[in-house]
């Protein structure tokens, strides 16, 4: 059996890759069984989806917590720690990543061991789209590492896109940037080994009164710890040449992380900024523009 | 009959479509949600040909799909976890009026505290109402049950309204391969209800609900809908064996896995059992002789199916994905009740594990058959369990040490 794990930013499409993916190994002959995982949040969260393809019956359910494959929708997802999207790996397995970096500044970059792809599926995306969504080059990508035949792709891609792509032109740029993603990637074999699992212990657990079992909390002002900055995709730059102090950002930022300099000009919170860029499309002279983050750029500037 | 990916969520609202029902009362609820969303796009798309009608609550969906289904109409209506809780009081309301209306509940912990993923102490806390109820593994198993269920809930000799469940995430949102019988294959085998019951007409009126005001009244149609519920059992055989000839798939009151020569069985339920099977397999490559026993149907509880089935085994492991605080595993006590006056029977152990859609690791599964090996060799029989990790144990401590509990 293989098992992919796909992870992505809320809004990126990792539930639909994991469909399409599921669909084409289904229509090429295979068990597949595909699975979202979302909690509580929202755009730009990191989710998780998974898919399973066996020849045999599918005898597992729920997430994939030891994948042959995983997919790297967003690269921001390698630094952040409620990600960890490499958790897990078995021995021999493959990353893909989607990045401008080539897979040997990847493993670098972010210390990885094992087999790693890249693609700069954003950038393929905006040329060939017109705007970054990952599903379908995501999932072409995915389809060719675990072999899964061109056509039963094509087709997939027609079932599972053309239930929420109304445009016909639009739906055939995107299979058209999924196969041109499906053949940009070589053919490789995956021959993974079981991950040395760390043996679970069970136990039995004991009584605790109800101060300590209750689920409540107790301690104060915790939400700063965690930083909502790292949801982002893409940041607001603001250009000062541009800007008319009109405050329109300022007034339209949902989460009310846009505050002035001491000229008066604004700037955001990054820390916080959840990159929605509600200000950029709000500005009335465009001195707002959007920058596609990479995880460096993240961690330095927010300091 | 084409296959395809299905969701367990879409293979409910394929059920929907396929049995033609004519009118459903919606209020949405996470992870149902998609159900009502399939059904309403069909129907705004002409696909389908039924009333829909969003409700301002579960307790009001559930009269108004109880009312209508006492008029003569097919009606469907879902829910989930606390929506259900929502509208339990109608429940006992709408079972006591003896209408087939058939109904999905996809499980999900109940709150405090709140949780997202499955178990069934939402579904478990329906069984004194009346309603029948249908566990499901798999999402094929969700659109079967369906069909299934209407027949058998609008049979004469039966008459109670029904409930099909299934868990939350791991069939409500997981896909896999799903037959959609034809619409034709399905008349055949599910004509339209034909109310030989049916209350509500404007030239026929009529009180229903009624008040009885005396206990030797009450108890008369309280055992009424006892004894029809029995007969749902036979009634059922009857059901299953005109699908299978149909439809070519086979659904007991019971689901029996390499149980034939097995010595130690775990019963579970609903979609987690595809878990239990997976650890049948194992245990039997390491040369135990394991099987597993999955109860479909929990109301009527197929008695003589599961006695019949538990003959000569050695030991029993039940896995309640459920708990009643203060006594323990559900079904473990249901399945005790019904094997105590046997004269050989299996020592049987009790686990608690799946609650909120906690995993259940291959250890935890290890755990169990060692458990049952050393309770046949010793003839003692431990405490209940709770599985639990001591990886699960770090996490709840860091959790704790966050909220400021220790
Ligand atoms: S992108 Fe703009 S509007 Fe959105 S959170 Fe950041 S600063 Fe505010
Ligand atoms: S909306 Fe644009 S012009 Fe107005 S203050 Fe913000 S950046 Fe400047």
């Amino acid at each position: 059996m293989l098992r992919l794990r796909f992870h992505g930013r809320g809004g990126q499409g990792a539930k639909v890759a994991s469909r399409v993916l599921g669909s084409a190994a289904f229509l090429d002959g295979y068990n597949a069984q595909d699975f979202p995982l979302y909690g509580a949040e929202r755009r730009g969260a990191p989710i998780t989806a998974f898919t399973r393809i066996s020849r045999d019956d599918i005898l597992e359910r729920g997430l994939v917590s030891q994948p042959d494959v995983v997919v790297v929708m967003d690269e921001t997802l390698l630094s952040d720690p409620q990600s960890t999207p490499l958790s897990g790996l078995k021995k021999g397995g493959v990353v893909f990543v989607n990045t401008p970096l080539t897979p040997l500044e990847t493993k670098e970059e972010y210390g990885i061991e094992d087999h790693v792809i890249t693609l700069d599926i954003t950038k393929i995306s905006l040329d060939m789209i017109g705007k970054p969504v990952l599903s379908s080059l995501a999932a072409a990508v995915a389809a060719k590492v675990a072999g899964i035949g061109e056509k039963a792709l094509r087709d997939a891609l027609e079932k599972e896109l053309s239930g929420i792509i109304s445009e016909r032109e639009l739906l055939d740029r995107n299979t058209e940037a999924a196969i041109y993603c499906y053949n940009a990637v070589v053919p490789i074999s995956i021959e993974t080994t079981e991950k040395f699992r760390e043996k679970e212990n069970v136990i039995s657990i004991p009584f605790e009164t109800a101060l300590v079992s209750s689920p409540s909390i107790l301690s104060k002002g915790n939400t700063p710890l965690r930083r909502t900055g790292n949801w982002r995709i893409f940041r607001p730059v603001w250009d000062y040449d541009a800007c008319t102090k009109c405050m329109t950002c300022v007034a339209r930022c949902p989460e009310g992380c846009i505050q002035l300099n001491e000229d008066g000009y604004p700037y955001t919170d990054y820390a916080n900024c959840k990159g929605c860029l509600i200000c950029a499309e709000e500005c009335p002279v465009g001195a707002i523009s959007k920058v596609r983050e990479s995880h460096s750029q993240t961690e330095e500037e927010d300091q | 009959m084409a296959k395809e990916m299905l969701t367990g969520n879409a293979a409910a609202a394929w059920g929907v479509r396929l049995a033609e029902v004519d009118y459903i009362p919606a209020y949405p609820i996470t992870p149902q949600t998609e159900i009502i969303e399939t059904i309403a796009k069909w129907i705004s798309d002409g696909e389908m040909d039924a009333g829909f009608v969003t409700m301002d609550s579960e307790h009001s969906m559930v009269t108004a799909a109880g009312a209508a289904s006492a008029t003569g109409a097919r009606t469907f209506t879902t829910t989930s976890s606390q929506g259900l809780m929502y509208g339990f009081e109608m429940l006992f309301t709408v079972a006591g009026w003896r209408v087939p209306l058939v109904m999905v509940n996809v499980s999900r912990g109940l709150s405090a505290p709140i949780t997202l993923g499955p178990d069934h102490n939402d579904i478990l806390a329906l069984r004194d109402t009346g309603f029948l109820q249908i566990h499901c593994e798999t999402c094929q198993e969700v659109l079967d049950s369906v069909l299934m269920a209407y027949r058998l809930a609008e049979d004469d000799r039966v008459l109670l309204p029904l409930m099909v469940n299934m868990d939350g995430f791991f069939l409500s949102f997981t896909r896999e391969a799903v037959e959609v019988p034809d619409v034709e294959k399905v008349r055949s085998f599910l004509p339209e209800y034909q109310p030989e019951h049916a209350f509500f007409r404007a030239g026929q009126p009529m009180a229903q609900g009624v008040a009885v005001l005396g206990g030797e009244f009450y108890s008369y149609f309280k055992y009424q809908m006892h004894l029809a519920s029995q007969n749902a059992l036979e009634v059922y055989r009857e059901v299953s064996d005109d699908f299978e000839r149909i439809f070519g798939r086979k659904y007991g009151t019971i689901d029996e896995y390499m149980m034939e020569d097995a010595e130690y069985v775990l019963v579970m339920t609903n979609s987690f059992s595809t878990l239990g099977k997976a650890a049948v397999k194992r245990a039997r490559e390491n040369g135990i002789k394991a099987g597993l026993l999955r109860p479909r149907f929990l109301r009527p509880f197929p008695e003589a199916d599961i006695r019949n089935a538990l003959k000569g085994k050695k030991a029993v492991a039940v896995i309640d994905q459920n708990i009643s605080v203060g006594k323990g595993g559900i079904i473990y006590s249901e399945m005790a009740s019904c094997l105590y006056n046997e004269n050989s029977r299996p020592l049987m152990l009790s686990f608690i594990g799946g609650l909120g859609g906690k995993n259940i690791s291959q250890e935890e599964f290890d755990l169990i058959f060692e458990k049952m090996i050393h309770a046949e060799d010793s003839g003692i029989v431990g405490l209940p369990h709770l599985l639990y990790t001591k990886k699960e144990w770090e996490g709840i401590k860091k959790l704790k040490e966050i909220a400021g509990r220790q």
